[in-house]
């Protein structure tokens, strides 16, 4: 069928990505990649996954799959939300010394950029 | 004698994003004193930094809007570098009274502690509304269950670090919840503090600038958040 053959090429390439990974972090790779391959399974036996679905308790098989996706998606989005927190507290370190490399003490400082150029501040708060 | 060393090593650290009509006026005021002023711009759209340097003060300058609470650190990392022995964080918009800053410091020669806290409850807060007043109230609560340390006031901009302090708590709120996190590492770091009896002048510029109740849901969530991270 079409649809087997799209999400196996997704899946596949999923498969690629972890293995690309194996580098930066040997266990979010080994994640990825059984998830993956479950996946693929799970395709080319849907049948299975209703057994699995009603052993777990649930009527459908593709209720199940729609729960696990979205178990995985809240843990994916936490962990683009620690790394942003991560990259913002790199961000106000640099701009941090920045701001200490040139101390104004009396006399006007030459700015490359003037003030009214660099960008409309945030709101404070 | 030793109060004029006292006042050459404080450096009194003021964050500032637009407060160009104001801050001229507030550091020259807290120089009068003979106090050395940081005011750490936070990439404010008006003339705030120029102002401040005609008043006297160093002006460090953040590249990009960063908050209060980023402020205050980059302002107290400042001082550290240049030997402060004690640092007084001090509001940009006039709410604090200079005077007060030697109340700080006699408070700390008196009883040793890490941390002055100014406290607008054991003292004057003139033109309080009541909405705010309830507001602060509430923050008092919350920091006293969170942190445990137990306080008159939780949300005071005027305070008095010693050096040992200031090189040990390390704000990492940049926005507007640090006054929370600065008492929560008073309290994990075993620092001791006490309260002092400030006036706070409530002016119409003040309290344009100053918090509004939606921002107490803001900072709320903002602490919880960093609670999660620990």
């Amino acid at each position: 069928m079409i649809i087997q053959a799209f999400l196996i090429g997704g899946l596949l390439l999923c498969l690629l990505y972890a293995i690309m990974q194996r580098q930066k972090s040997r266990l979010l790779s080994k994640a990825i990649s059984i998830v993956t391959l479950t996946g693929i399974y799970l395709v080319l036996f849907p049948e299975h996954t209703n057994d699995l679905a009603h052993f777990m308790g649930v009527g459908r098989g593709a209720d199940l799959i729609l729960y696990c996706w979205l178990v995985i998606s809240i843990i994916v989005s936490m962990n683009l939300q620690l790394q942003i927190l991560q990259l913002q507290r790199l961000i106000t370190e640099l701009a941090r010394e920045i701001a200490l490399q040139e101390p104004g003490t009396g006399h006007h400082r030459t700015h490359a950029v003037p003030a009214q150029q660099v960008g409309k501040p945030g709101k404070q708060g | 004698m030793g109060q004029k060393s006292q006042a050459i090593d404080l450096w009194v650290v003021m964050p500032a994003l637009n407060e160009g009509p104001v801050i001229g006026k507030v550091v020259m005021a807290v120089r009068a004193l003979g106090h050395n002023v940081i005011v750490v711009d936070d990439c404010s759209g008006d003339d705030t930094g120029a102002k401040a340097l005609e008043a006297g003060a160093t002006v460090l300058r953040h590249p990009i809007n960063l908050g209060q609470g980023a402020a205050l650190q980059t302002g107290i990392r400042y001082a550290l570098r240049r030997g402060a022995g004690s640092i007084v964080t001090f509001d940009a918009d006039g709410q604090h009274r200079p005077e007060d800053i030697r109340v700080l410091l006699d408070t700390q020669a008196k009883t040793g502690a890490d941390v002055v806290l100014g406290s607008r409850f054991l003292g004057h807060a003139e033109n309080l509304p009541r909405l705010r007043r309830m507001l602060l109230q509430l923050a008092i609560v919350y920091t006293h269950i969170t942190s445990g340390v137990k306080l008159t006031d939780a949300h005071n901009g005027l305070r008095l670090l010693t050096r040992r302090a200031a090189e040990r708590i390390r704000i990492s709120q940049d926005r507007m919840a640090h006054a929370s996190e600065i008492i929560d590492q008073i309290g994990a770091l075993g620092l001791t503090a006490v309260e002092v009896p400030v006036t706070i002048v409530y002016t119409e510029y003040s309290l344009r600038k100053g918090q509004k109740l939606g921002n107490a849901f803001n900072i709320l969530i903002e602490l919880l958040v960093a609670r999660l991270n620990k």
